[in-house]
C-alpha cells in the first residue's frame, strides 16, 4: 500500500492539531493588544496605544506565518474565532502586566508544541518553531523593561506621562 | 483497494490506483481526496460528543454531516458519531501520520 497520505502532508494531523490552536492563541493575543490600544487611546496614552497597535499587528502576522505553514505542509490551517477579550484595566501598570502575563501563556503553549513535536519526531515543525521561541524571548524582554520603568519612574501622573513618552521610544 | 481500518459501521479504504480514500458509510460510498479526509477528520473532532448528553445543547442527538465541499450530506446519531470518531482515529494513526492512539491501534 502506498503512503498517500504521507505524500500529501508533510506533518502529523496531531501537530497540526496543536499547531491550529496556536493560531487560535495569537489571536486571541492579537484581539488583546487590540482592546489595550483602545483602553491606552481612551486614556491618552497615546504612545502606548501605538505599542499596542504595532504589538496586535505583529501578532497576526505570527497568526499568518503559522497558518501558512499548516497549509504548505499540506494540512487544513482553521480561521479562528476569538471570544473573552478584556477591555476593563485599572492602570497602565495593569495593562502591561496583562500584556507580559499573555506573553508568558503565547510562550508556554510555543513550548509545549515543541516538545511534542520533537516527541513525536516531526522535526520539520521543531525547525519552525525555533524562529518563535527566539521571538518570544524578544517579546516578554520588551514588555519586562516597560514594566521595569514603572519601579525606576514611579506611577503618578507624570512619571506615567514620562513612561508613555519612552515607550515611544522603545517602540 | 485497501482496507485502511475499520469500525463497526464504517470501513476506510485506499486506493493506490485512484490516490485517493473511501469510506463506506453503509447506504453509500463515499470518495474522499486527502484533502477531504483532512476536513472530514477536522468535522468528526470538532463535534461535540458532551453536547449529546445534554438536551439543552443538542436537542435531538443528532448530527448532519456535510462531506466533501456539500456533495454528500449524512444524519448521524450519537452512536454513529462516536463510531466514526473511532475510525478517523485510528485510520489516521494507521495511515502513519498520527501520533494519537498508534499504541491502541497497534
Amino acid at each position: 500500500m502506498k503512503n498517500i497520505a504521507r505524500q500529501q502532508m508533510s506533518i502529523k494531523v496531531s501537530t497540526m492539531d496543536l499547531l491550529n490552536k496556536q493560531i487560535k492563541l495569537e489571536a486571541h493575543a492579537s484581539a488583546t493588544y487590540l482592546a489595550m490600544a483602545s483602553w491606552c487611546d481612551q486614556n491618552a496614552f497615546a504612545n502606548s496605544a501605538d505599542f499596542f497597535y504595532a504589538q496586535s499587528a505583529e501578532e497576526r502576522e505570527h497568526m499568518m506565518k503559522i497558518f501558512r505553514f499548516i497549509t504548505d505542509c499540506g494540512g487544513i490551517a482553521i480561521s479562528p474565532t476569538v471570544e473573552n477579550i478584556n477591555h476593563d484595566f485599572s492602570s497602565l501598570e495593569e495593562v502591561f502586566e496583562n500584556a507580559l502575563d499573555h506573553e508568558i501563556m503565547v510562550t508556554k503553549s510555543i513550548h509545549e508544541l515543541l516538545a511534542t513535536a520533537r516527541k513525536d519526531q516531526d522535526y520539520v515543525v521543531e525547525n519552525f518553531l525555533q524562529w518563535f521561541v527566539a521571538e518570544q524571548l524578544e517579546e516578554e524582554k520588551a514588555l519586562r523593561d516597560i514594566l521595569d520603568m514603572f519601579e525606576l519612574m514611579g506611577r503618578d501622573g507624570i512619571a506615567l506621562k514620562f513612561i508613555d513618552e519612552r515607550i515611544k521610544i522603545g517602540a | 483497494m485497501s482496507t485502511v481500518c475499520q469500525s463497526k459501521f464504517y470501513t476506510l479504504f485506499q486506493s493506490d490506483v485512484d490516490r485517493c480514500f473511501y469510506i463506506d458509510f453503509g447506504q453509500k460510498v463515499v470518495k474522499l481526496t486527502f484533502c477531504q479526509l483532512l476536513a472530514l477528520r477536522q468535522k468528526v473532532n470538532s463535534i461535540s460528543i458532551e453536547a449529546h448528553f445534554d438536551a439543552d445543547l443538542n436537542k435531538h442527538g443528532f448530527e448532519i454531516l456535510v462531506l466533501c465541499n456539500k456533495e454528500h450530506l449524512f444524519l448521524l446519531n450519537t452512536l454513529e458519531i462516536l463510531d466514526l470518531k473511532h475510525l478517523v482515529c485510528h485510520g489516521f494513526a494507521r495511515l502513519g501520520i498520527s501520533s494519537e492512539n498508534i499504541m491502541a491501534v497497534s
